[in-house]
């Protein structure tokens, strides 16, 4: 039966993709999951979709259910597969993609019906452009995560759970898995961020980006340079398009030039401010609020001025 | 004695396209190629498990014209040979069909033990390629590498997945995507510019690699390709520190950011 898909190995991310799929099913076409345990099927019933499809076998690990995924699609024919785009399920997608032979776009921030197919939107050039594709059935798309929200529920129709044998693909063996240690909050989920770049001449002048975001309350992040050339900063605190993408309300950046794949990462800011030296830096055009000067007199004046307006 | 085959793109450098104000078309007329940053790192991971464990490392890239000069780039950062698929259809490829032509790339070639790409390309930053290539070779598929050893004739590779990390072993041959993080691309020397014109280079058409049209037909086609606009505010301001500052917080505390 022709229709649209839903697969994340994330509960509350394969939630997110009930919106864009019924959008693309319209009246005519059925909403369908692919689940891997009992307890996702059951997260997902509270949605009207048509069937959720369990896949059982024995792995724990979920790229390894590329095979049987890939195996049902081919039987069942959907037209449109959208997968929460984690870097597991961009794992899987491809895996799945090419085994069907089908076209993957990744990370469509849109995604809609054409035609026979469907069209989509996603970033280029490390942000600098958008893509429009059209791809035709069967066409796999993943999403990024919050990219949509999860609709209400609506129980009127329970979903019937259908249960799959299939194999696993058991040639990677899979141990000590951990969770990562932040070092303070998750910045992707920061109120405000003061964030840092090559302008900062050592690491010991960090200290000036820190006392300005504490004067703010502001997480600290920073560019990819500062974490991956210097590693001042964790790597969990780039920002960027390979790094955090961040949203709060507030982003401040120090001595940042604004690369294309940084700007990337902070383009859901609510407000950007930019400090930079260099007048003809990229980091101005993306920025709502700028001052042209040196970081090391005006951070400190900042951060002072923001106590004294804070404290009015 | 390892066999290592590292795929890398060549790409035009993002940092040097325009957008056109008004049309918001992309005016690439002035952008240089460059490898894919992150097929950088491959590259680099490549060199230095050969350095620890004896290895002979052949590049492998596909593309149309302008890759010819990619080659001695690639020669020069430690790779003892380069395979080119050069053919027109580069480019309107998508992944899919990419990934058909390195794999069968990967087949001609014959001998490998680990297949090294980077995390994604730094001008579609699409990620398939790795793990459409495990799918079509049919060998194990590792994303996402921080952190990669041998062992036993098998890889040892640390993945990070956002929340977490995870130790997974795999037998040769397979093929591993790295991250950034995993090491620090180092610059050729002059020595290994002028060594790298006298290393194969070997030039292949998609012709040569035995596909069907279908297979190198793409499935995603591209409809449009616009500047990204981010509508701003722009408010600049070049007085003296203290003025600016002053200015600056006032217009923080009227958008109720403070």
């Amino acid at each position: 039966m022709s229709g649209v898909w839903i697969y994340s190995e994330n509960a509350a991310i394969a939630a997110q993709l009930v919106a864009p799929a019924r959008e693309l099913a319209g009246s005519g076409h059925s909403v369908c999951a692919v689940v891997l345990d009992q307890q996702a099927a059951e997260g997902l019933l509270t949605y009207d979709l048509h069937t959720i499809y369990k896949l059982a076998g024995d792995a724990s690990w979920p790229e390894s259910y590329a095979t049987g995924i890939a195996g049902l699609a081919d039987k069942e024919k959907p037209d449109i597969v959208l997968i929460g785009g984690t870097l597991r399920g961009k794992d899987l997608a491809a895996k799945v993609a090419a085994k069907l032979g089908a076209g993957l776009v990744s990370d469509a921030f849109a995604v809609r019906r054409s035609g026979d197919g469907i069209e989509t939107d996603r970033l280029m050039y490390g942000g600098l452009a958008v893509c429009t594709e059209v791809t035709l059935p069967t066409a796999l798309v993943t999403i990024p995560p919050h990219c949509f929200e999860a609709p209400a529920t609506a129980p009127a129709l329970a979903p019937k759970i259908m249960e799959v044998q299939v194999q696993t693909d058991g040639s990677i063996q899979v141990g000590a898995v951990c969770p990562i240690e932040r070092q303070g909050a998750d910045i992707s989920c920061a109120d405000k961020i003061v964030s840092i770049g090559r302008g900062i001449a050592r690491q010991a002048d960090v200290e000036l980006a820190r006392q300005l975001a504490e004067a703010l309350g502001a997480e600290l992040g920073c560019t990819r340079g500062i974490a991956e050339d210097y590693h001042w900063l964790p790597v969990e605190r780039y920002i960027g398009l390979s790094g955090q993408k961040v949203k709060p309300s507030l982003y401040l950046s120090l001595g940042i030039s604004g690369q294309v794949q940084h700007v990337a990462g902070i383009r859901d800011s609510k407000i950007i401010v930019a400090v930079d030296k260099n007048e003809d830096a990229p980091i101005f055009a993306a920025a709502d609020y700028g001052i042209v000067g040196d970081l090391y007199e005006v951070a400190p004046l900042l951060a002072q001025a923001i106590t004294n307006a804070k404290a009015k | 004695m390892l066999n290592i085959i590292v795929c890398y793109k060549w790409v035009l450098d993002e940092q040097e396209i325009r957008v056109n104000a008004g049309s918001m078309t992309l005016d690439t007329g002035r952008a240089a190629y460059k490898i894919s940053d992150y097929d950088r790192n491959a590259v680099e991971e490549a060199v230095l498990l050969a350095e620890r464990y004896g290895a002979s490392v052949c590049g492998l890239t596909y593309g149309g014209d302008p890759v010819k000069q990619s080659l001695k780039d690639a020669l020069s950062r430690g790779l003892d040979s380069v395979y080119w698929v050069h053919d027109p259809s580069a480019a309107t490829a998508d992944a899919f069909v990419t990934a058909n032509i390195l794999a069968a790339a990967i087949r001609k070639i014959g001998k490998y033990d680990l297949i090294l790409c980077g995390e994604g390309a730094s001008d579609t930053y699409a990620q398939q390629v790795a793990p459409r290539l495990a799918a079509l070779v049919d060998i194990p598929g590792l994303t996402f590498v921080s952190k990669l050893a041998v062992e036993d004739n098998k890889a040892v590779a640390t993945r990070k997945l956002g929340d977490c990390t995870e130790v997974c072993t795999v037998p040769f041959p397979a093929v591993v995507s790295v991250l950034p993080e995993i090491n620090q691309p180092r610059i050729p020397s002059l020595k290994q510019v002028l060594g790298a014109a006298k290393k194969p280079m070997i030039e292949w058409r998609a012709s040569d690699l035995e596909l069907s049209s279908a297979e190198i037909t793409p499935k995603v086609r591209v409809a449009s390709l616009k500047g990204y606009a981010m509508s701003r505010k722009n408010m600049i301001f070049k007085e003296e520190a203290a003025a600016s500052v002053t200015k600056l917080v006032a217009s923080l505390a009227k958008e109720g950011v403070l």
